[in-house]
């Protein structure tokens, strides 16, 4: 018996099993048969198919040729435009294999590069017009420059339906085997955001734990894989203790290695269930979403999320009506 | 162990022997030279070790004076201004005909309640003195000194440049005796940025009981001396009332802007203990961030000043009401423990190469999206772990990081197997 990360096990292969997304899984299936189109950019939240639609695309486009015509590239792990450059040539200098007549190059977390490497890849991107198409794909697509969005067919992913996600839910824990409840259902869809990535992992972590998945499983597994320190440094800060919330901070960041922007939707979350009143969570929330604004600005994680600990000191003393 | 420090046994004793300001020097003999009771005091301003104090000794040796000198470790209220520097001036000398300089050293260093009143009894003693008074600065713009700057004729000191300092250097190794690489002092007069004081003091206790330098020694000595050019950075930044001294506090680092920010981001706290104010510091601190942010995005260098100047500034005068205290400055604790948690953070690392591979994603989100979960399943499904495992192709040293205990580590495997 193997096993695999349930993500992978039912991701969708084809398009015609992507079950959301229809209009552009409408469109992407017209350019199958056709097979002519032009670059892509896939922009939206995380876990709403970017990455499943362009792989089945290019599966149902490919077929059997897939593995030869395709290349995944990652923008945040492959260090400087150089190295896409290089890889792109290496592949795009030679002809598709098959009756497609071009091949793609799938670029993920393309908002990640720097304006210069965009601009690096706007010319790479020209000169292998003829062999090859690229598929960008981001979470904003404001993040992109112009003149690489003007040369895409922009595909804007909408968050997914919580009925999709639920359905889907179920699906994989019927073929699992798995005794999911309703409010186990129901707790996935809270903690997972609309995300099928996390719903799906969350899924799989709660089965872990045992043959049943309710609310209380799926708590459990999302105290574990979210560490309490969260918690506890909104405590520290509130009572004003800053010094010892950001060295929790910290902890976060590097043992944990959970990213700034993670750190900042578990504050987010976390203010809701704080003993405060209704009007103070609403403005820590506030300064929250500032902050996470700032951190997709910023340089350093560790500046942005400190300044958001002594804004948390500040109000907890405001709170006390210090 | 007493040893003479080389900065005095090497001191010029004449304008000539001084190294790139012999102009200032000059111009400042030629004041102090003219100067009738009722002339203008005399300001010698700019960066550490240019030669503003020596070359006063210098002017007062040429003109065979006698230096009467108050620097910052003197408590400078108004009466011991008065006492030591205001009793020089309206008298002269017993011994001689001889004249005097009163030289009033540092006077960045005036500060809080101890020397309140200690400028205006310096204006006063300028003003009724029988003797010139030489003062020196760091920042003459401060604008505590706006009153004190009317009563004086400025000189500028200008930074040396790097050779200027290894010429130094290399006569003082000539005359020790010592060999040195060529390599060795030109990064010594690097790392000194144009304080020859500093370099100076660098290649004595590098050359301590040795007769030849070599370039792997410096390594022991140039972190120490950043760190003391760190700490007075923070002290000027932290004081500073207005937004021109923070801001030209941060023009005196030997770090760069990314090392400082850490700097001050470790220390806000130590100096802002009301809230009101620790918020504000860090605003402007996250800010400046964000500025930082879109240059390197960009490459838009033009706003860095922007980024500078709330980084300074910003922070610094978010400190509005309390006062300021001095404190002991710490290392960036985020530096130390990314340092300290290296090994640690390459074995995520590779485990999050290996997720990438599998999961169609990066290693940022496989680390934040999916280790989380990986690791749920390692701890309470060993059975379930294991075939992960198998099919991330994790190796034993990256099981055990991900459970975090031996014995289901053990177990995953031993399944393994």
């Amino acid at each position: 018996m193997s096993e695999m990360m349930w993500t992978e096990k039912y991701r969708p292969r084809t398009l015609d099993d992507i079950v959301n997304q229809e209009e552009i899984v409408s469109r992407l299936k017209h350019f199958v048969k056709t097979r002519d189109f032009p670059h892509l950019l896939f922009a939206g939240p995380p876990g709403t198919g970017k990455t499943t639609a362009i792989l089945a695309f290019a599966r149902d486009l490919f077929g059997k040729y897939f593995e030869e015509n395709f290349l995944e590239l990652n923008a945040s792990d492959e260090r400087g435009i150089d190295i896409i450059r290089t890889r792109v040539k290496d592949f795009a200098r030679t002809r598709a294999i098959g009756d497609v007549p071009v091949k793609i190059i799938a670029l993920d977390e393309a908002d990640n590069m720097t304006a210069d490497a965009q601009q690096a890849l706007r010319r790479t991107m020209e000169k292998y017009t003829r062999t090859a198409r690229f598929c960008l794909i981001c979470n904003y697509s404001s993040k992109i420059i112009e003149p690489i969005q003007s040369r895409c067919a922009v595909f804007r992913f909408a968050p997914l339906k919580e009925e999709d996600v639920a359905k889907r839910l179920k699906w994989i824990a019927e073929q699992e085997n798995v005794n999911l409840t309703e409010d186990g259902v129901q707790a996935i869809l809270y903690v997972s955001e609309g995300d099928m990535r996390r719903a799906i992992n969350t899924l799989q972590a709660a089965a872990a734990l045992g043959t049943t998945v309710d609310s209380d499983t799926v708590y459990k597994v999302t105290g574990r894989a979210r560490p309490e320190e969260v918690r506890e440094m909104i405590k520290l800060a509130l009572s004003g203790r800053f010094i010892e919330a950001r060295k929790k901070l910290y902890e976060l960041l590097i043992t944990y290695g959970l990213s700034g922007s993670d750190i900042v939707r578990q504050i987010h979350r976390e203010i809701y269930n704080l003993d405060i009143s209704e009007e103070w969570k609403v403005r820590l929330a506030e300064y929250t979403g500032e902050i996470d604004f700032r951190l997709s600005e910023g340089a350093h994680e560790d500046i942005q999320l400190s300044a958001l600990l002594a804004h948390f000191a500040l109000a907890g003393a405001q709170m006390q009506g210090g | 162990m007493s040893v003479v420090p080389w900065t005095e046994k090497y001191a010029p004793r004449r304008i000539s022997e001084i190294v790139k300001n012999t102009d200032a020097a000059m111009k400042l003999l030629k004041l102090v030279r003219e100067w009738k009771p009722g002339s203008k005091g005399i300001l010698l301003y700019g960066p550490p070790g240019t030669g503003k104090t020596v070359s006063v000794y210098a002017v007062a040796n040429e003109l065979g004076y006698e230096v009467i000198e108050m620097n910052a470790s003197d408590t400078r209220n108004v009466r011991s201004v008065m006492r030591v520097a205001g009793s020089a001036a309206m008298q002269s000398s017993l011994f001689a005909k001889k004249g005097k300089i009163v030289l009033i050293d540092e006077i960045d260093g005036l500060s809080g309640k101890e020397d309140r009143g200690g400028l205006g009894a310096i204006i006063d003693v300028i003003k009724s003195s029988r003797f010139p008074v030489v003062l020196t600065a760091n920042d003459p713009w401060d604008p505590r000194f706006a009153s004190l700057r009317r009563y004086c004729e400025l000189i500028e000191y200008k930074r040396l440049t790097m050779w200027d300092i290894v010429k130094v250097l290399r006569s003082i190794c000539q005359k020790e005796g010592i060999i040195a690489d060529a390599e060795i002092l030109k990064e010594i007069a690097k790392n000194a940025e144009g304080d020859l004081r500093s370099a100076i003091n660098d290649l004595q206790a590098l050359a301590e009981g040795r007769k030849r330098l070599t370039k792997d020694m410096l390594s022991i000595l140039a972190r120490r001396d950043r760190e003391k050019n760190v700490f007075e950075v923070l002290r000027m930044l932290f004081s500073a009332k207005t937004a021109k001294t923070a801001t030209f506090a941060l023009s005196t680092a030997d770090v760069d802007y990314e090392m400082l920010m850490y700097w001050i981001n470790e220390n806000i706290p130590h100096h802002m203990e009301d809230v009101v104010e620790l918020a504000k510091a860090y605003d402007a601190l996250s800010r400046a961030d964000v500025f930082l942010g879109r240059i390197k995005r960009e490459q838009n260098w033009k706003l860095l000043p922007y980024a500078l100047e709330l980084m300074s500034a910003g922070v610094a005068l978010a400190r509005d009401k309390s006062k300021f205290r001095f404190v002991k400055y710490n290392f960036p604790t985020w530096l130390k423990e990314m340092k300290a948690t290296k090994g640690k953070r390459d074995l995520q690392k590779s485990i999050g190469e290996k997720i990438k591979k599998r999961c169609h994603t990066s290693v940022v989100r496989a680390i934040n999206e999916f280790l989380p979960f990986i690791r749920v399943i390692f701890k309470n499904n060993p059975e379930m772990g294991a075939k992960l495992a198998k099919w991330f192709r994790f190796n034993e040293e990256e099981i055990a990081f991900i459970v975090g205990t031996d014995k289901t580590s053990k177990e995953i495997i031993k399944l393994l197997k």
